[in-house]
């Protein structure tokens, strides 16, 4: 049994932090702010009041003045003679979601670039107020599909904080399985798009049958392709008694073999990686001032990853390699994604390893001790995700969440500056955005 | 599990195998646990411990409404199971509560549109989902399902399309760039519903701004339920609208 940590007694503490920053948190409601500084190493909660008016995040302003929600303001007016902005969405061809990009061109070139989401704003956030914590638990997993452990995870770790509740071992477990599988397809997946987008034959059909391979493994072992219902406590849809997690592993085993052939096809194809070389490149010292997170902050040479930093169980007590490169483009963004999937196959056997070494499999679980305010934050597949949840007699008082994707937008708007627009859509898709998490 | 483990072994080795659906039935790796519609054991009627259990209200004393399921599971301890089949779509609305009686619509039930011919060029719209489904759809295109042996054809521009797949519970930003992606379609045309989410809002029905169904704002050729649906009753879905789906070639 563990009890989380995180939980919010009263205002939170004001830290001064200096180095290198970078803003991970802004509920809407201005409650406070979470800095990583990744010259100390450590997370620092701060109140909004204390930010310097130059903070990096720009697209704070907008969302306060709600000119609309999740605008991204430029960074700077671009104009020009010939210099137009064209829009381009919310039905884009190529973009799989309804989403806009506001492109400041003169024909070619993007001069620069807007992220506009809203359109799939499904008001989450306010559907769930009011709804027990497992009920709003179905709204949450359907925050992004594609990214559904973590945004659970998360959900319940700030639920359980909040609530001071102790959690039996094996739902970490169950998490921390459903985390890594989900990373691993989603990384698949990715990979996947960058060579579509990118042109590249070589593999890419392997790739799309082992994403294909990780989702029916998810499946039979979860009950559901995309893991929906099975981390929600008392979801009936998981079956993973001894037996099965000893069929699990051998899957596994296999999979990881495939993923090492597979590989090697990347990494031997001369055109995939000269294509993908130096498109949207982001400097390690703009991935910090505009808040990158992820596989995103680490391809830029940043070695700061939540599982490592600041774990929830059952990351605080396992070996979790933290793959870096310093090119901060594509290619290097796709690589660390690569390296990620052999670091996610060895914490899934490590998770097995310990599981069935302790034994621990029907612990109760806790019982609320009192209302309250708590954060979870977890490594998505796409980076440092937060959520800051109120509880009241079990249920949902107030939601606010700050996921990678929203986080990254700005990123990659600093990378377009000055592209060619034949990169757009490899250089999107090698951040693994979603706009469904970003709208809420 | 085997199956699945040399399936992809030999897809690695020897090239991608392509699905044998709709040829042959649709095979246990196919299809998820929660991958067809849950139906009462023994029996019609669902009963009131099944309808207490479900957080969406698709239950009723007297039958499912599989339009508003969102395959959460939470009625299996009330005696229902995933038993339906996975060909689950439907011309009508209606027919969505009658799947206990076998795949075959109801005397009532629209025919299929002999307008839209052998092949469908199809075009994705996403109105507001979770992005499950809209991956789900993509998946048709991989080799694996590998959807153009079998006419369907994915398009770039809602120009070129005759069939519009829509996702996701229709959100305000998005009903006037949906209406306009339906009108550029230049016809005989159709609209499938691809899960709960546009057929009932599923999860997230009743939740204020958001429309009730997709039904108000573009005509539904055809209701496919799931949260999300596999990509074999998609693929399903689509070949309903001009006939070419397993039931149609004498396929059980
Ligand atoms: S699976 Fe869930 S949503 Fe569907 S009928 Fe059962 S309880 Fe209701
Ligand atoms: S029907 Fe279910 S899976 Fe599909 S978009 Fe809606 S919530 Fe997601």
């Amino acid at each position: 049994m563990r009890r989380p940590s995180w939980r919010v007694e009263s205002a939170p503490a004001v830290g001064g932090v200096g180095g290198s920053r970078a803003l991970a948190y802004v509920p809407d409601d201005g409650g406070f702010a979470l800095y990583n500084d990744y010259a100390e190493g450590v997370s620092v909660l701060s109140t909004a009041a204390s930010r310097p008016e130059d903070e990096p995040a720009v697209f704070w302003r907008a969302d306060r003045d709600r000119v609309r929600p999740h605008t991204l303001a430029p960074a700077t007016e671009i104009d020009g003679y010939g210099i137009f902005t064209f829009p381009y969405g919310p039905i884009s061809m190529g973009v799989p979601e309804s989403g806009r990009f506001d492109v400041r061109t003169y024909g070619e070139r993007v001069l620069g670039l807007v992220p506009v989401g809203g359109f799939k704003s499904r008001r989450i956030r306010d559907a769930v107020v009011g709804r027990p914590v497992v009920d709003a638990a179905l709204l949450v997993e359907r925050m992004a599909g594609n990214f559904s452990a973590a945004h659970v995870s998360a959900f319940l770790a700030a639920a359980e904080s909040a609530e001071a509740k102790e959690v039996p071992t094996a739902e970490y477990w169950v998490r921390g399985l459903a985390q890594e599988l989900q990373r691993i397809y989603n990384h698949l997946h990715l990979i996947a798009r960058v060579a579509e987008a990118a042109s590249q034959n070589v593999g890419l059909a392997q790739t799309h049958a082992l994403a294909e391979e990780v989702l029916r493994v998810q499946a039979e072992f979860f009950g559901h392709r995309w893991l929906f219902g099975a981390l929600i406590p008392g979801g009936p849809a998981r079956r993973l008694a001894p037996a099965d997690r000893h069929g699990l592993s051998e899957r596994l085993g296999h999979l990881a073999e495939e993923f090492e052939r597979l590989w090697l096809l990347f990494l031997e194809s001369r055109t995939f990686i000269d294509r993908i070389q130096s498109t949207c490149p982001v400097a390690r010292s703009e991935a910090i001032r505009w808040g990158a997170v992820g596989p995103t902050l680490r391809a830029s040479g940043v070695a700061w990853d939540d599982r490592l930093r600041i774990p929830v169980p059952p990351y605080d007590d396992l070996f979790v390699p933290l793959p870096q490169e310093s090119g901060g483009d594509a290619l290097a963004r796709v690589t660390v994604r690569a390296e990620e999937i052999r670091a996610s196959f060895l914490i899934l056997e490590q998770i097995l390893d310990r599981w069935a070494a302790a034994g621990t499999e029907n612990e109760p679980a806790g019982t609320p001790v009192a209302p309250g305010r708590g954060i979870g934050r977890v490594e998505a597949p796409s980076g440092d995700l937060v959520y800051d949840v109120r509880v009241t007699a079990g249920k949902v008082d107030a939601l606010q969440l700050r996921s990678p994707s929203r986080a990254n937008w700005p990123v990659f708007a600093a990378g377009m500056r000055d592209a060619v627009f034949t990169d757009f859509h490899f250089a999107l898709e090698s951040f693994g955005f979603a706009f469904a998490e970003t709208d809420g | 599990m085997i199956v699945v483990a040399s399936w992809l072994e030999q897809s690695m080795t020897r090239g991608i195998l392509t699905s044998r659906y709709p040829k042959e039935a649709a095979s246990d790796d196919e299809v998820p646990p929660t991958g067809r519609p849950p139906l009462p054991v023994g029996g019609p009627a669902p009963g009131p411990r099944a309808r207490d259990s479900c957080p969406v209200g698709a239950i009723s004393d007297t039958e499912v409404d599989q339009g508003k399921c969102i395959r959460c599971a939470r009625c299996v301890a009330a005696g229902l199971t995933f038993t339906g089949p996975v060909e689950a779509a439907t011309r009508s609305r209606s027919d969505l509560m009658r799947l206990s009686d076998g795949p075959a619509p109801s005397p009532g039930s629209p025919p299929p549109l002999a307008s839209l011919g052998r092949s469908l060029h199809v075009f994705l719209v996403d109105v507001g989902s979770c992005n499950a489904c809209n991956l789900e759809v993509l998946a048709l295109a991989n080799p694996y399902y590998d959807a153009q042996r079998l006419g369907i054809f994915f398009t770039n521009s809602p120009r070129h399309a005759d069939v519009l797949l829509v996702v996701g519970v229709p959100t305000p930003e998005m009903v006037e760039p949906l209406r306009r992606a339906y009108e550029a379609l230049p016809g005989p045309k159709a609209v499938v519903a691809v899960g709960a989410c546009p057929i009932s809002g599923g999860a997230f029905a009743g939740v204020r701004d958001l429309a009730p169904s997709l039904e108000g704002i573009v005509p539904v050729d055809v209701f496919l339920p799931g949260c999300p649906p596999p990509p074999v009753a998609i693929l399903d879905a689509l070949l309903k609208l001009n006939g070419r789906d397993r039931a149609a070639r004498g396929g059980r």
